[in-house]
């Protein structure tokens, strides 16, 4: 961190390092995700547009295996108990804390809660079944003593992930099922996206880095 | 000024923080962003608190682990391996480690050029249960073939640790383990070569052939030698006797150019079972060698072990008597203790009054400690040359009277005991010694016992009398602890001398003025004992005490059960032990202290057996006391009272056979309880709902016992001992003799034998048939100790008596006959007619019990050798008729 920047953060122009929460139902990509955002795939890829009806499945996405991903990076395992990584984005330095989704570790997201100025929540689109779930946990995290009172308050970024895969959800209907719009406290955003091949992440990203940005 | 500096001294600067301010403080891990320099100090404090024994609760200690965890966000090098420190100590207070797997693993798999990689290896190894170590295992396999010794080290101690939770995961590793010996590192071979021992250590020819692989001179850690050679003593140890495959190994370490290996190897050899003395005599060579060394170091660990080895093999120690004399100016006192010591135990008759008066010399000098050990050696040699007992008694109590802790004193008056006891020409002398010791002794403990042994040994020596002003002048001066030991003792002279009694009466009715309760009862007591004979016998001639373990065991029963306060505590139901057998069982537990004790010295891995053995050799009583407990666990049969006898263990199959199995049977107030301990020595089965079905031979025999439940064992793994309980009610208190036909019955699983894995499926339903159970009267029947088996058996008068005769054609002499009926009736011998003198024809045999129900029952068999076999009169008496019948008719039977 140069010199420069530290006279921009120490007089509040720049808001620098700020902490990302990243939660969600095991198996919904967090940390996929997060591999995403330390190594963003090149731009070259094409992109699609999630946010038009995803129902004709004429040309869907191939579902890039895991082999596609740069070499230097380990496999995806499930995580257990939580890590952390920390990627430079705009004028941001984050911090993420990428937390298991596992059942046997939701209790101990609230130990986190506090460091959270943004939290990420990830749900499986094409898994219907379980976003009764998500959702529950998803209110059961913004009732939160910690998250409820914070101020300014934290910013809802809700990624709904692989939506590439055919009979996902779309993000109308994943923001029924959650009933994100209830939410009346804070902003939030719900981008659909596809951890594997990068397709939406930026989006969600700029949106987070910019509500983050506008925090001071 | 002074104290508080010294305490400062031990703690620095931490010397006022206490614990709640300390967590208080670590809120400062919640901060953003971290101050790295604050928290690495709050992290000092928590683990000095917690090396200082500061106990951490439970949610304390998760809350401050989930705050550190908080600290990986920051990327200070220093701060990161204190955080590995605090987890590897919090790791087994707190709850939910685990939370910190997947940071840790991150850590560890990352750059090759962080320095941290190997702290958060063993870090992480402390977090992971049997659950998570899937996650890691890839991991860690590859970096114990890692080419930085550390990160390598680090890795396979962890699989060490890990092994202990799950073997079957880390046996898994052992070819990557195997590489890791052949690592640059020295410290990296050591803990390969630990590890690999480990997963190897329960195949004989595996061991055999990593010691030989790696004697040649791969390794480069003296440590992994040592290691080796300690590998090479247990193969030899579970040899037979006499074969030594690995001697020419050892002895070929004692060349090597490290002296730990050396000095290793020499020890090894010394410690070897039945080792002969030209096998010690390169070892001795080489540990005299060390003697001159000039790092003290090794002079200490050569003359200890040559003095332990000088209790053993003396003349094999007596070539380097001339060494260690020259030790015994030695600068370092302890070794000069060792040296001097061990000179007396190799030593001859001539040279130990040059050794007392050296010993004399430096007594002052040296620490506590080693004048106990000094006073033992002397102790010994006491014992070996009995004709120079004055000098030792002078000596002894020379340093009686010095100055010296509890332990010192009580070491030297427990050497005088043993010199009283075993050479009894010195008693006089030893008494008057001990006479004089009490009139200034400063521990209430060591006067009671010297006051006790006075009682005892005092009256029988031919000046009793004068000791009788010793022993009043403590009921004079002392306190109230020692003036009721001395009231004791006064009264066993006025018992034991008629001559002196009545001037002892004087003594006591004084006594019965005393402030001290305890002091006035005993007097008032031993008064009224010492007029009537009958009652002197009785209580103070009778030497015998009762089984402590058994008798605490009843106490506490009785107290439990409120349905028995109505009426007294029966003593009767506790077994009683004579002097000689207390005698026996205390010089066994001396020797089984010991035993205890040296493995610490010698090698810790022979710790577990050694427990083993002096396990094993606990006393009946002791045994049924652990049955006891053992039920009183298992719902089912805690209600069934009070446990009247356990007999001992009966093999009912082969010891090498497929599945091992013995009987206890326990006796109850209505139930008789069939305990069946089984082991599994198939390493390829499992058995599932394992019972055990017993069926009477006879129906009529049966039918007075009335099956009530079994308690199967519902898995019996490989060499895991698991037990069945067969409960059988006796309705009314019957007492029947019975034989059972016993078979296994349960289904038969195959599984993995490497990784106990069982196969899917039913299993298969089998059964196996062992040996017949028998019960018999002897079960019935508790041994019991009396005082006195005349006047009890006139007391109990013909009219209580069952007399019939038989005729053992099955014997051949007395001394088989006799066996014969103890094992038959179970009862414990009196007045020492349990010894037969060799070639008798004839014998008188006593023996006394209570059956179940709490009848005494006595008995006398006459046995006289005649006609085919041994003759047998057997009588017994006892107020329930149907009780001495049913003892003579056992005979019969």
């Amino acid at each position: 961190m140069g010199l420069w920047s530290t006279f921009l953060t120490n007089l509040g122009f720049l808001r620098r390092k700020v902490c990302v929460l990243i939660i969600g139902l095991d198996n919904s990509g967090k940390t996929t995700l997060v591999a995403n955002f330390l190594h963003p795939p090149p731009p070259s890829l094409p992109q699609k547009n999630f946010d038009s009806n995803n129902t004709d499945n004429a040309s869907p996405a191939p579902s890039l295996p895991s082999t596609s991903q740069p070499a230097s990076h380990p496999p995806i395992v499930p995580t257990v108990g939580f890590s952390l990584d920390r990627f430079n984005y705009q004028n941001l330095h984050i911090t993420v804390f990428d937390m298991s989704g596992q059942g046997r570790y939701r209790p101990f997201w609230e130990h986190y809660y506090g460091d959270a100025d943004g939290v990420v929540w990830v749900i499986d689109s094409s898994d219907a079944v379980r976003i009764s779930v998500a959702r529950e946990e998803l209110w059961r995290t913004l009732a939160h003593g910690e998250i409820k009172h914070r101020t300014p308050a934290a910013p809802v970024l809700v990624f709904a992930n692989k939506a590439d895969l055919s009979g996902a959800m779309t993000a109308a209907e994943c923001t029924a099922a959650l009933g994100l719009d209830a939410i009346r406290d804070r902003n939030w955003n719900i981008v659909p996206s596809c951890a594997i091949t990068g397709q939406g992440v930026a989006k969600g990203l700029d949106w987070l880095a910019s509500e983050l940005s506008a925090m001071s | 000024m002074g104290k508080k500096d010294e305490d400062a001294g031990d703690s620095g600067h931490f010397y006022h923080i206490d614990k709640s301010t300390v967590l208080q403080e670590a809120r400062a891990f919640n901060e953003t962003p971290i101050n790295a320099r604050k928290c690495r100090v709050i992290l000092t404090k928590i683990v000095f608190l917690l090396y200082q024994s500061e106990t951490f609760h439970t949610n304390e200690a998760t809350e401050t682990f989930f705050w550190i965890t908080k600290l990986f966000q920051a990327q200070d090098i220093p701060l990161r391996q204190m955080v590995y420190l605090l987890i590897k100590e919090l790791s087994t207070v707190a709850d939910n480690v685990f939370i910190g797997t997947s940071s840790l693993m991150r850590d560890m798999t990352g750059k090759s050029d962080v320095v941290y990689r190997a702290n958060a290896i063993r870090a992480l190894a402390r977090i992971t249960d049997t659950s998570t170590l899937a996650t890691i295992e890839r991991p860690l396999k590859q970096f114990i073939v890692d080419k930085q010794p550390n990160v390598s080290s680090g890795a396979l101690v962890s699989s060490l640790h890990l092994f202990n939770a799950n073997k079957e995961a880390v046996r898994r590793w052992a070819n990557e383990v195997q590489e890791a010996v052949n690592n640059k590192g020295a410290i990296t071979q050591y803990h390969a070569l630990g590890l690999l021992y480990q997963i190897r250590q329960h195949d004989r020819m595996a061991v055999i052939k990593l010691v030989q692989n790696y004697s040649k001179g791969a390794l480069k850690s003296p440590l992994a030698y040592c290691m080796l050679i300690r590998y090479a003593c247990k193969i030899m140890e579970d040899e037979e006797a006499g074969s030594r495959s690995l001697y020419e190994l050892l002895e070929g370490w004692l060349r090597h150019k490290h002296d730990m290996v050396v000095y290793e190897a020499a020890r090894a050899i010394c410690n070897l079972r039945d080792v002969s003395s030209t096998e010690l005599f390169p070892a001795v060579t080489a540990l005299q060698l060390m003697l001159v060394n000039h790092k003290t170091t090794l002079r200490f660990a050569a003359i200890r072990t040559l003095n332990k080895l000088a209790l053993t093999h003396p003349a094999a120690v007596f070539p380097c008597n001339l060494d260690m004399e020259n030790l015994i100016t030695d600068p370092n006192r302890s070794v000069a203790t060792f040296a001097i010591t061990t000179l007396l135990k190799t030593g001859n008759e001539a040279s130990v009054d040059r050794l007392m008066k050296q010993i004399t010399g430096f007594m002052g000098e040296i620490s506590d400690e080693f004048k106990v050990i000094v006073i033992e050696a002397i102790r010994s040699l006491c014992l070996k040359f009995p004709a120079k007992q004055s000098l030792m008694l002078n000596f002894l109590s020379n340093v009686l009277r010095d100055e010296g802790g509890y332990e010192y004193k009580r070491a030297i008056v427990e050497a005088i005991f043993d010199i009283v006891h075993h050479i009894p020409e010195s008693k006089e002398f030893a008494l008057s010694h001990l006479c004089e010791f009490i009139e200034d002794c400063e521990f209430n403990k060591l006067a009671v016992r010297i006051l006790h042994l006075l009682g005892t040994e005092g009256p029988k020596t031919p000046k009793a009398s004068k000791y009788i002003r010793y022993i009043y002048n403590r009921v004079i001066l002392e306190n109230a602890t020692v003036r009721a030991a001395a009231v004791t003792a006064l009264a066993r002279f006025a018992v034991q001398l008629p001559e002196l009694r009545e001037r002892v009466k004087v003594l006591l009715t004084r006594c019965l003025d005393d402030n001290e309760d305890e002091v006035r009862d005993r007097a008032i007591m031993y008064l009224r004992i010492i007029e009537n004979e009958d009652l002197c016998k009785r209580y103070v001639a009778n030497e015998s005490t009762f089984n402590w373990a058994s008798l605490e065991r009843n106490l506490v029963h009785y107290i439990n059960d409120d349905s028995a306060h109505s009426q007294p505590f029966d003593i009767s139901s506790t077994p009683m032990t004579t002097r000689d057998q207390e005698i026996a069982e205390k010089s066994r537990a001396v020797s089984a202290a010991a035993e205890l004790s040296a493995p610490s010295l010698r090698r810790p891995s022979t710790a577990g057996t050694s427990t083993a053995r002096s396990g094993q050799a606990a006393s009946s009583g002791d045994a049924q006391a652990g049955y006891a407990a053992a039920i009183e666990k298992i719902p089912q049969l805690s209600q069934l009272g009070p446990l009247f006898k356990s007999s001992s263990p009966i093999a009912l199959t082969e010891s090498e056979t497929e599945y091992v199995v013995t009987a206890v049977k326990h006796i109850f107030n209505q139930h008789v309880v069939f305990q069946f301990n089984c082991r599994n020595t198939l390493n390829d089965q499992v058995l599932e709902k394992l019972n055990i079905i017993l069926k009477p031979l006879d129906e009529e025999d049966g039918d007075a016992l009335v099956h009530e439940t079994s308690i199967p064992i519902s898995q019996l793994v490989y060499d895991v001992p698991g037990t069945v309980y067969v409960v059988y009610s006796r309705p009314g208190g019957a007492c029947p003799t019975a034989t059972f036909s016993s078979a296994l019955h349960f289904f038969v699983k195959d599984c993995d034998p490497a990784t106990g894995e069982v196969d899917e499926g039913e299993g298969y339903e089998d059964e196996y048939q062992i040996e017949d159970v028998e019960l018999v009267v002897a079960d019935y029947v508790l041994p019991t100790y009396v005082v006195d088996f005349k006047r009890l058996w006139e007391a109990l008068g013909e009219a209580a008596e069952v007399v019939e005769t038989y005729q053992l054609t099955n014997v051949a002499t007395i001394k088989a006959a006799v066996v014969n009926l103890f094992q038959v009736l179970g009862m414990w011998p009196c007045d020492g007619s349990e010894v037969v003198p060799e070639k008798a024809t004839t014998h008188a045999l006593l023996m006394s019990g209570v059956y179940v129900g709490g009848a005494k029952v006595l008995s006398r068999c006459r046995m006289v050798i005649g006609g085919e076999g041994v003759t047998v009169e057997v009588a017994a008496r006892s107020k329930d008729e149907s009780v001495a019948r049913t003892i003579v008719d056992a005979v019969g039977a």
